[in-house]
């Protein structure tokens, strides 16, 4: 009845409103440090895949003379090992580097009546002999510096048709990495499809149809400068697998 | 419009237009206040819970009631509701008693009618600001869902002026406006949620503050 029936709530005035404040500014320290909506346009990006790296300088393709046949190779020449190209080429297309013959070494035989001779012939004849060989083997390394620049080439230009028709392929669902389909294309100087044909199927027409498009809608396909160099390109036959490389 | 948005906290409330803004500063107050009254009313309840606690076992424990009347908190009202119901009906027995010739039952009804005014003033004391707590959590969501439904209508008519309409020239409006409505949430919840257990807790206390009642009134009628 007194009074001091409703000054109860007095003494709690201050601290409640202190309270109260406190919570509101914890509820928008929480909304400005804890949100920060910020809408960045993400930054476009274009990924040319490379199959193999090409040479810094890349050489000037020098072809080589045809093989002349040397006239006595000696020494056994190491076969020149053509860089493993993600492509195979087809029979028909196989670069002249193979052609690079490599004999079995031919033991000399003197011949018979040379044995006759007197010896300092038979040493001007060794001595021509040497410098034969000496020649040949200039020659052979020369061929062989040249069959390596054109398979650089090759593999090269090979990765980067690959990997543009690779970029083009627009991947089903449910594809197994295990999947391989094999098509035989073949080229028109400047890099336009003639024909794709499938050889193998990979087991999903889906896939297959897929890389068909790609390989459609990925003309003109990458070439090398050297227009003598289109012989290699005319037909390819080229393997896909929608592994990750 | 550029297209890179900041969609700050603080970009989000000045960019807003005025009524929303308005709308905004109008439910800042009104969580304020909601929030004030909760810790008022938090700690008013608490303090009387234990005040009418205390007193009660005072009472219990006292055989005197003529000593009980005099003891120092409860005679200045400090000592809760339940003492000062207790201090209107022994003031109001006191006196009846001194009036010659007085009638048992009138007397008893007159302390009934004192206690009974001083309950009611106590419970109106105990249930202020709760309504206001109730109307803040009714209505709140609907001055915020004004303020976006605004501040949308805002942002579509500023679309109208722009040839091709993408959403990141509609969604900072929409955003700007959808605060209104997270501020008038932020108001509703708690204040709704702290009615209801006020609510709660005020009528416990009636309901004990009644059964003291029936037991005074009784321990009153044995001593006359």
């Amino acid at each position: 009845m007194s009074a001091l029936a409703y000054s109860y709530s007095e003494s709690y005035r201050l601290p409640a409103g202190a309270l109260a404040l406190g919570v509101h500014l914890m509820f928008f320290a929480l909304l400005y440090f804890g949100v920060t909506w910020r809408t960045e346009p993400p930054q476009g990006m274009v990924v040319d895949i490379w199959q193999s790296l090409p040479e810094p300088q890349p050489a000037p393709v020098s072809i080589a003379p045809p093989p002349v046949e040397p006239p006595k190779p000696i020494e056994q020449l190491k076969p020149v090992e053509p860089p493993k190209a993600d492509i195979e080429l087809t029979e028909k297309n196989k670069p002249k580097i193979k052609p690079v013959e490599i004999r079995k070494p031919v033991e000399i035989k003197p011949v018979q009546p040379k044995q006759v001779e007197p010896v300092q012939v038979d040493q001007k004849a060794l001595a021509q002999q040497a410098a034969q060989a000496e020649q040949a083997r200039a020659r052979a390394a020369q061929q062989a510096a040249a069959a390596a620049a054109i398979t650089s080439e090759i593999g090269k230009y090979t990765g980067l048709i690959r990997a543009k028709i690779k970029r083009n392929i627009v991947m089903p669902a449910d594809v197994q990495d295990s999947m391989q389909v094999e098509f035989d294309v073949t080229l028109l100087p400047g890099g336009s499809v003639l024909s794709a044909r499938r050889t193998r199927s990979s087991g999903s027409t889906a896939y297959d149809e897929a890389v068909e498009r790609a390989i459609m809608k990925a003309q003109p396909l990458p070439l090398p400068q050297d227009v003598s160099l289109f012989k290699y390109f005319r037909e390819l036959h080229l393997t896909f697998t929608p592994k990750e490389e | 419009m550029e297209v890179l948005q900041d969609l700050s906290f603080i970009n989000l409330i000045t960019h807003a237009s005025v009524l929303v803004q308005l709308v905004m500063g109008l439910l800042l107050l009104v969580s304020l206040m909601s929030w004030w009254y909760i810790f008022l009313k938090m700690f008013a309840i608490r303090a009387e819970k234990k005040l009418s606690e205390e007193f009660e076992e005072l009472f219990w424990s006292q055989s005197d009631l003529g000593k009980l009347y005099q003891n120092g908190t409860v005679a200045s009202g400090e000592a809760g509701c339940m003492a000062r119901i207790f201090s209107a009906g022994f003031a109001e027995f006191a006196k009846q008693k001194r009036k010659p010739g007085a009638d048992n039952i009138a007397v008893m009804e007159s302390v009934r009618r004192a206690m009974r005014a001083t309950y009611q003033r106590e419970m109106d004391n105990l249930e202020s600001h709760l309504s206001f707590l109730a109307t803040v959590g009714s209505v709140s969501p609907y001055v915020g869902l004004f303020g976006t439904v605004w501040g949308i209508m805002n942002a579509f008519r500023g679309l109208s002026n722009v040839g091709q309409a993408t959403l990141a020239h509609v969604a900072p409006g929409i955003a700007e406006a959808l605060v209104a409505t997270a501020m008038g949430l932020f108001a509703a919840i708690p204040a709704v949620v702290a009615y209801n257990r006020y609510a709660h807790d005020v009528t416990r206390l009636s309901s004990r503050f009644e059964s003291f009642m029936e037991e005074f009134s009784n321990v009153l009628q044995r001593q006359s």
